[in-house]
């Protein structure tokens, strides 16, 4: 043909995200196997408030989901949408600054979180200014993509591609939304939305960064790089339709499950259930269609390492898928909540979905942009055994530990007593476990290693194509439905079509649910007695986030008989109508702390944060001596009163004038109080721990039979 | 290395489990729960069979094409050519699966390719789709049962529901035991054994407040001849029990059972005149035994030997 135009591919940026993901990757499970030892030996945090669990933990999420997994989809996305659409991509000014504003918020991230800068809402840890910096970073991904669709080549956009567009417009929804907080200074803001609204909106977030950031963009990429991996066409393009359709429809409704027995209202709950069961068909037309298209070719996955990393991975992402179902289950989620049962379940997608479908796809990648054969197959099949063993190690302790868990929690005594009253027998069983699940991580992280080796020696031997020669025939004229076609194709025809039903569709489940949480006032009954926090208790709040207790320690006592039993009265919506943001957590590696307030003197949380194992011999948490020390910060007080007064907490008008006063009363107070049991340090009034103390004993108290201790 | 003290400990770890798991079980939707996660995991299993049986299937039908175009002979199977399709195999293709052998694809190849990758046109798996309509009409059912009128109970009425039964099962664990000690009757043990079982419990549950020999740290020294709250087994018993949260002692009453908070009682009061190093300097009055009261042993079991004397207060 004569109309045949010439251009090239940009390979560059394909390795750029490629080496950033691996390099990311490497440091995420870094920290995520400091982590598993610091829950054995909790005095690996070597002393450093920078280094203690609670500030590490957000590190490694953010870190392998954002840095591994994110650059991992770029590099996907980069190298399969060029040459789907047979097109260069739209600006290489646009990719640049994506790549580097996207290595900036990591960094940002990787600075800030262990500084104790977070808004502790889960995956969505970093403050504002970072927020909005990831904003624009989306933009000009999207800019980037939607500018390549348009100058496209291809007629139709394949499906891998319709995955793309729904994951952009859905993490941009969510990221929005997630993000509206206020800002007290640069360092901090608060969340609009407070307690149960805000539970809900975190988990719908959070619940669909897992299936907009972690699945649907390795669906797409698994529906470029299986097929060219095994060289089978793919199995079943109606199955493709309706799976796609069904999964970002139906994924956006199942967040609540993260909120089983939760003070939610029951009907949002339940819509959470539903939705979640009806999730396992669509999720599964993902992993039929891939592991379908290797009818025929699985002799090849024998010796394919790449085909191999890439079964597994889908294999993976089917338990996951089917496992996560099960877990919405209202009498599952009694034993499974709050456990390393949900540990071991999102290892499952993160090691075995993500991580090796990352390195499959990393594997068939690097030769071709080298022009070159892996550099050893038989270091490839050793990453492959490494990891798989890895995962196994990992998962099955943490299954275990999680039943472990659970049925000591529940276990009563014929006369009706808890039979582990203490939480701390429920805690010291599991060492033996984690131990082995550190080893499962180990042995995951030494075959990344060897991975990333064999890829750096791949590159070595290799010589880099930067700019792929192609050539193509322009894009027809766009035409409407051709009689016999599939209705589909019209659509395919038609990207911003299909940008504006995806948008629709994953919209709908979020405003049915979010809605009247937030505009209908009957949702969360109102309790008299429950009235703002003072300023004191407001910093030790603060105080709280900043130390990151909410990975360890839920603020949530469900209405079971054992939780009640345990720490009292289980929660009420209107308890919470003052946090802003909710902290509830979502891992008891401690016990619950919503009735905290009045169980122990103050002088017991003043030595238990000095040196937990005083206080409870053989306890995993770290020590707090810093807050002992740390002078309490009020100058940002009056700010922070303004800001919650702006979102709805009836502080009087002026109060900030009176605020340092009374934050002086009760912190002599909670002084005295240390003074009469025995704690005489000097200028003790001054310091973070009594913010803290004033916090932990305020917590749940507001529904409480007076009976306080530190009063 | 790591394992085997892990395996050992990992049978400890479970040993807690089947008597919960018994009074997990006790509730019909439990039953339920496992029947579908046992029925979801044999689907699993069963998706897992069908992927591996087609698979299979083709490759050796590849092998076999693959030796016909080697030239070795084949017996060709003609049954494939013959004929509709018999009652069994209609029904399977309609409910279970349908699928085109990879050498017939190409009937059923989508003619576009996106960068050297083709699409077959394959039907759904009819499991699958199956499945699907399942998991909607359970969907259905499960919000009419719970809200649109079934009559499924709250989570709140569910815990009510919980408790109460709880309420009457341990009312007749209780009832006739020597267990139902309380501090109108409790008497003081002096059995090693028991009071061996009484220390473990103030290591691990009073020791963090008033220090592992009882000298008190943020809690009373309970070695001196000084109580806050009265001496002598049934006070120390009843301090146990209700606690006192006003000063931070919490009561125990949910966390130890009757006869747990007896051989705790007792063990401390053995503690008196050990004289551990750093004591906390007493507070409370001088407690004196009071001989002159009748002892009240109601509970007498062969290992209670001597009733303390009742306290005057």
């Amino acid at each position: 043909m004569s109309n045949v135009q010439q251009f090239q591919y940009d390979n560059k940026i394909v390795r750029a995200f490629g080496v950033a993901s691996f390099t990311w990757g490497l440091v995420g499970m870094l920290v995520g196997f400091i982590l598993t030892l610091q829950l054995i030996w909790p005095e690996l945090n070597l002393g450093l408030p920078i280094t203690t669990f609670g500030r590490l933990r957000p590190l490694h999420t953010n870190a392998v989901i954002f840095a591994f997994v994110g650059n991992g989809i770029f590099m996907g996305v980069y190298y399969s949408l060029q040459r789907l659409l047979k097109a260069r991509m739209f600006n290489d000014t646009l990719s640049w600054l994506h790549f580097w504003l996207w290595q900036i918020v990591i960094l940002c991230a990787a600075l800030t979180l262990p500084a104790g800068i977070t808004t502790s809402l889960e995956y969505a840890e970093l403050e504002w200014p970072i927020d909005l910096l990831i904003t624009v970073t989306w933009v000009v991904f999207g800019l980037n993509m939607f500018g390549t669709i348009v100058k496209r080549r291809e007629q139709h956009l394949y499906v891998a591609i319709w995955f793309y567009i729904a994951t952009w417009v859905t993490v941009a929804v969510l990221h929005i939304v997630r993000s509206f907080e206020l800002p007290v200074s640069l360092f901090k803001s608060y969340s609009v939305f407070s307690g149960v609204q805000d539970a809900l909106v975190q988990w719908w977030y959070g619940h669909n960064a897992v299936a907009f950031f972690l699945t649907t963009p390795y669906l797409g990429m698994m529906y470029y790089f299986l097929p060219k991996a095994a060289n089978r066409p793919v199995f079943s393009y109606k199955l493709s339709i309706v799976h796609f359709w069904a999964l970002i429809f139906i994924y956006i409704w199942a967040g609540p499950h993260h909120l089983l027995y939760s003070s939610l209202p029951d009907w949002v709950q339940s819509l959470g259930t539903v939705f979640s069961i009806m999730l396992i068909a669509p999720s599964w037309g993902g992993m039929l269609n891939g592991l379908l298209t290797l009818r025929g070719a699985w002799d090849r996955v024998r010796q394919d390492p790449v085909l191999k990393f890439m079964v597994v991975a889908v294999t993976a992402y089917g338990m996951a898928t089917f496992e996560g179902p099960m877990l919405s289950i209202k009498s599952v989620n009694a034993i499974s909540h709050f456990t390393d049962w949900t540990i071991a379940h999102v290892h499952v997608g993160a090691l075995g979905w993500n991580g090796f479908l990352t390195f499959g796809v990393l594997y068939w990648l690097w030769p071709r942009l080298y022009r070159t054969n892996l550099y050893s197959t038989n270091l490839a099949n050793i990453h492959f055994w490494l990891g798989t063993l890895g995962i196994i190690f990992y998962a099955v302790p943490m299954y275990w530990s999680g039943w472990t868990q659970a049925m000591m929690w529940k276990e009563f005594t014929p006369e009706g007593t808890l039979k582990w009253g203490n939480f701390l027998d429920t805690v010291l069983q599991l060492r033996p476990l984690y131990i082995m699940r550190s080893l499962g991580g180990l042995l995951f992280f030494v075959g990344t290693i060897i991975g990333v080796y064999n890829l750096v020696k791949t590159a070595g031997q290799g010589s880099f194509l930067a700019q792929e020669d192609a050539e193509a025939t322009p894009r027809p004229a766009p035409h409407g439905r051709v009689a016999g076609e599939y209705w589909h194709k019209l659509i395919e025809r038609r990207p911003f079509a299909m940008l504006f039903w995806a948008t629709i569709l994953i919209s709908i489940g979020g405003l049915i649910q979010i809605l009247p949480m937030v505009f209908i006032d009957s949702q969360v009954p109102k309790i008299s007695t429950v009235k703002p926090y003072t300023p004191l208790e407001l910093v030790g709040r603060d105080l709280y986030i900043r130390e990151g207790c909410v990975n360890c320690h839920s603020q949530l006592v469900r209405p079971f008989r054992d939780e009640t039993e345990r720490y009292g009265e289980y929660s009420k919506s209107g308890e919470y109508v003052y946090d802003y943001p909710f902290l509830w957590g979502s891992k008891r590696t401690g016990p619950d702390l919503h009735r905290e307030g009045g169980r122990y003197p103050d002088s017991w949380h003043y030595n238990h944060m000095l040196d937990p194992r005083t206080m409870s011999p053989g306890s995993i948490m770290p020590p707090y001596p810093w807050l002992l020390d740390n002078k309490m910060k009020t100058d940002d007080l009056a700010g922070k009163i303004g800001a919650l007064r702006k979102l709805g907490v009836p502080y009087p008008k002026g109060y900030e004038k009176d605020a340092p006063a009374e934050l002086q009363v009760q912190a002599q107070k909670i002084a005295k109080n240390l003074a009469d049991q025995g704690i005489k340090d000097q200028g003790v009034e001054d310091k973070e721990i009594v913010a803290l103390i004033a916090y932990l004993q305020r917590l749940g108290t507001d529904i409480k039979v007076k009976n306080q201790a530190g009063q | 290395m790591l394992i085997v003290p892990g395996g050992a400990l990992l049978a400890q770890a479970t040993a807690a489990t089947p008597a919960a798991a018994a009074q997990q079980a006790d509730s019909l939707p439990q039953y339920m729960t496992w029947a579908l996660i046992v029925g979801g995991a044999l689907v699993f299993i069963a998706a897992m069979f069908y992927v591996i049986k087609v698979n299979q299937f083709l490759y050796k039908r590849i092998v076999q094409m693959e030796a016909a175009k080697a030239g070795v002979a084949l017996p060709e199977d003609a049954a494939n050519a013959l004929g509709g399709d018999s009652f069994w195999t209609t029904m399977r293709k309609k409910y279970w699966e349908d699928v085109v052998p990879v050498e017939r694809e190409k009937d059923i190849m989508l003619h576009h390719d996106y960068d050297g990758i083709y699409e077959l046109d394959n039907s759904m798996p009819p499991w699958w789709l199956n499945m699907f309509y399942i998991t909607i009409i359970w969907a259905v059912g499960y919000m009419f049962y719970y809200h649109w009128g079934g009559g499924g109970p709250s989570s709140e009425e569910e815990y009510k529901n919980k408790v109460e039964r709880a309420k009457k099962e341990m009312a007749v664990a209780l009832a006739g035991q020597a267990n139902a000690v309380d501090e109108s009757n409790v008497t003081a043990l002096t059995d090693a054994g028991m009071l061996g079982e009484g220390e473990l419990i103030f290591k691990n549950s009073c020791a963090a407040c008033h220090g592992q020999g009882g000298e008190g740290t943020v809690g009373p020294n309970l070695t001196d001849d000084y109580w806050i709250h009265g001496g002598g087994i049934k006070n120390v018993f009843k301090t146990i029990k209700y606690g006192v949260p006003e000063k931070g002692m919490i009561a125990w009453s949910s966390q130890l059972n009757p006869s747990d908070m007896q051989k705790v009682a007792s063990y401390i009061l053995t503690l008196h005149g050990t004289n551990p190093p750093n004591p906390k300097a007493p507070q409370g009055d001088i407690w004196k035994e009071e001989g002159a009261a009748a002892p009240q042993d109601t509970t007498v079991t062969d290992t209670v030997k001597t009733a303390e004397p009742a306290p005057t207060k």
